[in-house]
């Protein structure tokens, strides 16, 4: 099944910080549809919600159905959804440790 | 075929209006997953109904108020169909006494149906909807809401918590395309309204401006019409189906 290339593609990027980032700032803008919105705009350090990225708790829903879609990661409640969605590094540090982990 | 290969959940779907429900979404080509919680028999008679209609359908038998089981049913559902595009949180309970007399096992459990049913079932279909952005969420309330009744104050309660909870959840949904309304029947003629005495009949019908009960199929009607696509706009909603009495 294709399931098993794209689970050796997403390995790659899973061990790559960069390209890590790289795909889930691609994911974020794909997701939320977000206009005018490039890959190279996107700071790996800004945080995503309010006055960074200006994201609210709406498109984190989205965001979290994304990722439990692709990576099989689940951000199980709120508290961990503030850490996780902290900036697109915080996410990327907190899909790796999990990915690991399941 | 309104509803052709649209994939739809009724909860409390082997009697009454729920029945209703599930065969009007079964007509237009619907798959249909039909939960029920433990009358095996009226549940193998809709069954029966359902195979003359369609071959794509799920009886689901599950206690709405159990987290462990909606979580176990809608997985079951998402495992044979991928995805659900509707969702009608039909299920409920009446436990009718005047609040002096009304002990905390009928309180608890009419709201743990009802209104904890809606939500237990609600939240484990919503990923499913999110991720596609469509979904229709409609939930049945009831008069005794709007209008309170004396001997239901834990189902008035239930019910009015739904109309809250369908209020809340269109707003966090909206953005997602997905619609969340209620239903509100007045007094239908099914099972419950029949075995009634010819005097309270007859009092219920002198309330009814119609001067007549409504008709499962009219409940029917409406749901169908806030899960088609015309109904896209509308969110938040609770839409009265009454002959009147409200």
């Amino acid at each position: 099944m294709k399931k098993n290339k794209r689970n050796n593609e997403l390995e790659e990027i899973v061990n790559n910080s960069e390209a890590m980032c790289e795909f889930l700032k691609k994911m974020i803008i794909e997701t939320l549809k977000l206009e005018n919105v490039t890959v190279g705009e996107i700071d790996s350090y800004v945080p995503l919600f309010r006055k960074g990225l200006g994201l609210d708790s709406i498109d984190a829903l989205e965001l979290v159905v994304a990722i439990e879609k692709i990576f099989n990661v689940i951000i199980e409640d709120e508290e961990v959804g503030k850490t996780a969605f902290a900036s697109v590094d915080a996410l990327s540090n907190f899909i790796q440790k999990k990915y690991k982990q399941g | 075929m309104e509803f052709k290969d649209k994939r739809v959940i009724i909860t409390g779907g082997t009697k009454g209006l729920g029945k209703a429900i599930a065969l009007s979404f079964a007509r237009e080509g619907a798959w249909v997953g039909i939960n029920y919680s433990s009358d095996d028999k009226s549940a193998s008679s809709t069954e029966a109904e359902l195979k003359r209609l369609t071959t794509k359908f799920i009886l689901l038998k599950a206690d709405v108020s159990s987290g462990s089981s909606v979580r176990k049913m809608i997985n079951n559902v998402l495992d044979q169909w991928e995805y659900v595009d509707i969702l009608v949180n039909n299920a409920g309970v009446i436990r009718d006494k005047l609040l002096m007399f009304l002990d905390e096992k009928d309180w608890d459990r009419v709201l743990e149906v009802n209104l904890k049913g809606t939500y237990l079932c609600s939240r484990a279909i919503i990923k499913t909807m999110i991720a596609r952005r469509f979904g229709r969420i409609i939930n049945i309330t009831s008069p005794s809401a709007i209008t309170g009744r004396a001997g239901q104050t834990n189902y008035s309660a239930s019910k009015g918590g739904i109309i809250s909870f369908t209020k809340s959840l269109s707003k966090e949904m909206a953005r997602l395309g997905i619609t969340v309304n209620a239903v509100c029947p007045g007094i239908i003629s099914t099972p419950m309204i029949e075995n009634l005495d010819q005097e309270t009949k007859s009092d219920l019908l002198n309330m009814i401006p119609m001067g007549k009960f409504g008709k499962p199929e009219d409940i029917a009607s409406m749901v169908l019409f806030l899960a088609s696509e015309k109904a896209g706009y509308i969110t938040g909603q609770i839409l009265t189906v009454d002959g009147g009495l409200t």
